[in-house]
């Protein structure tokens, strides 16, 4: 049975790599032994039919108990034709060591150092296998499954006085750090150049970034940036938790932007129980997504500026998002963390204000854009600090697997909600902006053009907004509606075990993807059929996109590096996780 | 001194206060307090709105944030303080000259909040002492501000020389 071309072009290459093959959720899942794996990424790049330009993701599932334990995934996707394809390679916990793919994407090599960190299977001819997210002298790998989740028990009556003493004697360990290690920039120390080091306490890097610089005179040698510093185990977290209630972690992730970690997880999920979710719930989704983005480009365009010197335009963007707070603090009652979209649809119906207050930001903004345009688009500081500052060619771009803005930039066409609509939005008419030049300057552009793409989406969706349920109605998912819950014994259990115990997912991995505000985000869930999780892999895109900074950096000066990191607008939370 | 109904005595009588010294300074040091710039996660955003037009928290002194700890004196732990940041952040604490004080914001920081695993720290008081904590998650802008209030009143109690 021919499944997909591309596995029926992987069997005729590669005749004896493939360990079976089959259908996931409309993605081709292709099993491959592992050592034909460099020559296949190879040959999926470079094969003119096929082009999968961009490895998305690598990651790797613990199966325990089963045999063997490991699978190592390979997301693929083609900007071009907009196709994905998922390559897993089956690892033994006994030989855990896998050939590199950095040769053929330099994207895996962050990627591949988590697995190593999380998971602790090498890879062979990986340059610089360190830790990354955790810190280097710990011996463990936090996301195997059995390794305990730490964390301390909650203090009762019985146990509160050992919990204290467990509290009061806590130290951290302690070691000899040695300054050259510590920026890992061992063995480059060249005569002439200086070693300055930037974070993880710095104003403008965005959180708690840290990033080593050599540099000769003022020109940067070599950026490189140190993650982990917010390592908050939020993926392993989320394996202790039911289905629902691992909505609220996603919030955490990426902070600026929470309801689009909220659609991309429930996305995932309803894939696996295989939910259709009321037009209704869709519309809602997508307005709540592009307001979302619409804050989250505030944040980035306030510090962006402020970082550069311009005090008031923070002062305009932070103005303006506190409408877009109100707004979700009016539907949900929180002004962040909202988790008002969960599995099944959105949590509660929409206040009866909610469609005047959007109307009232939807009249408002498009001046106050003006307004910041004002300030900057001309403005003769700003562009002398933001034009032909942070170059990267189209191709680095891809090779490095950055999406989002900054891809766009390049003008690479790829905008998730274009190429792999979800929640509807292929029912919307928006355009994607794309830039020219690849630099600062035009990211700021076109962000702020997607602002106003998004405000076009807002209101289209509004207009077309569709009464009926705002979740689905399927009773092992969603809870039962109050009236037949008091009223039928049988809604009140499901309520009760809906609420204590979950609802168990049927096996099987599903990945989401959506357009976050920093670039595509994916979602792969893995479940075991328990309530819980056996694995919740996030794609970061802010993590996937700071590795270009050593290459936007390079050869620029220092004061550069400021501009090129509030143009990536990394987001630590979703780097480190 | 001056006889009751001299000049002197009236502009004595109009322009000088009696009080303890600890007094006068706690009043001058709560009004100035220079917050340090050190966002860790979530709160951090809410702890840059409370510079912002909207909650302005120069109304009661303390918009001075400041990027060095050595010209802070208020460092609001805003977020998740997770295990490779622990040497970071007590160095940074050192640092700061005294008097300080510290602002544990957030559910996080006060606690470990949701996060209660292999990577956070159960709470930044094991690691810096704190003066005041505020719940929340994260806190709105408008918590933030009463706890900047109770500090407040701490600082205006405790002694000049602690």
């Amino acid at each position: 049975m021919l499944l997909s071309p591309v596995i029926s072009e992987i069997e005729e290459r590669f005749p004896d790599a493939v360990l079976s093959a089959e259908l996931r959720f409309g993605d081709p899942w292709v099993f491959v032994k592992k050592q034909h794996l460099p020559g296949l990424l190879f040959f999926l790049r470079s094969a003119p039919t096929l082009r999968y330009d961009l490895l998305f993701d690598v990651t790797c599932i613990d199966y325990l108990p089963q045999l063997p334990r490991f699978v190592v995934l390979y997301h693929l996707v083609s900007t071009s034709n907009g196709s994905k394809l998922m390559l897993a390679v089956p690892v033994a916990e006994e030989d855990p060591v896998l050939p590199t793919a950095t040769e053929v994407f330099r994207t895996a090599d962050w990627l591949e150092r988590e697995i190593y960190d999380q998971f602790g299977i090498t890879f062979t001819g990986h340059k610089d296998l360190r830790r990354i997210l955790n810190p280097d002298h710990w011996t463990v790998h936090p996301l195997r499954r059995d390794f305990p989740l730490g964390g301390e028990d909650v203090a009762f009556t019985h146990n509160q006085d050992t919990l204290r003493l467990q509290a009061d004697t806590w130290t951290e360990p302690q070691r000899e750090m040695n300054v050259q290690d510590y920026l890992g920039l061992t063995g480059e120390a060249k005569e002439g150049t200086m070693i300055i080091n930037i974070g993880p306490q710095h104003p403008s890097t965005h959180g708690v970034l840290r990033v080593a610089l050599q540099i000769e005179g003022e020109t940067v040698l070599r950026a490189v940036p140190h993650i982990g510093y917010l390592h908050t185990g939020i993926e392993k977290s989320a394996e202790h938790l039911i289905y629902q209630q691992a909505v609220t972690v996603t919030d955490r992730l990426d902070y600026l932007a929470p309801l689009s970690n909220n659609l991309g997880y429930a996305l995932a999920v309803e894939q696996l129980l295989q939910l259709d979710i009321p037009l209704r719930a869709q519309y809602v989704r997508v307005i709540l997504a592009e307001l979302t983005r619409i804050a989250s480009h505030l944040v980035w365009l306030g510090t962006h500026a402020f970082e550069l010197g311009a005090f008031s335009v923070i002062q305009y963007a932070f103005r303006e998002r506190e409408i877009i707070l109100d707004i979700f603090e009016e539907l949900s009652g929180v002004r962040m963390m909202t988790s008002f979209i969960n599995i099944g649809g959105i949590r509660t119906d929409l206040t009866p204000e909610f469609g005047t207050r959007v109307r009232g930001f939807l009249a408002l903004f498009p001046e106050k854009l003006a307004e910041y345009e004002n300030m900057l688009t001309d403005n003769k500081i700003w562009i002398e600090r933001t034009r032909g500052i942070g170059r990267i060619s189209a191709e680095e771009a891809l090779n490095l697997g950055v999406t989002g803005p900054v891809l766009r930039s390049t003008g690479v066409k790829f905008d998730v909600r274009r190429t792999f609509p979800y929640s509807g939005y292929e029912r919307f008419e928006f355009d994607v902006p794309t830039g020219t030049s690849g630099d600062v300057y035009d990211r700021y552009l076109l962000r702020i053009e997607e602002m106003r793409q998004s405000l076009r989406i807002i209101e289209q969706a509004l207009e077309g907004l569709p009464s009926g349920p705002f979740r689905t109605d399927n009773r092992k998912v969603t809870l039962p509606p109050r009236e037949e819950m008091e009223a039928v014994m049988e809604q009140l259990i499901h309520h009760f075990l809906l609420v204590s115990r979950g609802f168990p997912v049927p096996e099987g991995e599903a990945c989401s993807l959506v357009e976050s505000p920093r670039g595509a985000l994916g979602f792969l869930v893995s479940s075991d059929g328990s309530p819980r999780p056996r694995r919740m892999r996030v794609r970061a895109p802010s993590f996937v996109n700071l590795q270009a900074l050593e290459t936007m950096c390079k050869g620029g000066l220092v004061a550069d590096v400021i501009s090129i990191i509030a143009g990536l607008d990394p987001l630590m939370g979703e780097v480190d996780r | 001194m001056f006889a009751q109904g001299s000049s002197e005595h009236d502009a004595l009588r109009h322009h000088v206060m009696f009080g303890k010294l600890d007094e006068a300074v706690g009043w001058a040091r709560k009004l100035s307090i220079w917050p340090f710039t050190f966002g860790l996660a979530c709160c951090s955003i809410e702890m840059m709105s409370i510079v912002m037009p909207r909650y302005d928290l120069a109304r009661f002194g303390g918009e001075v944030f400041r990027s060095s700890p050595r010209q802070a004196d208020l460092m609001i732990v805003a977020g998740r303080l997770c295990q490779k940041m622990v040497p970071v952040i007590k160095r940074l604490h050192d640092q700061m000259p005294e008097p300080k004080w510290v602002i544990s914001m957030g559910a996080c920081a006060s606690s470990g909040g949701v996060f209660n695993n292999y990577a956070v720290v159960q709470g930044v008081d094991r690691v810096i002492p704190v003066d005041v904590y505020v719940p929340g998650c994260p806190p709105s802008p408008d918590a933030l501000f009463h706890g900047i209030l109770k500090l407040q009143e701490k600082i205006a109690k405790s002694p000049m020389r602690g």
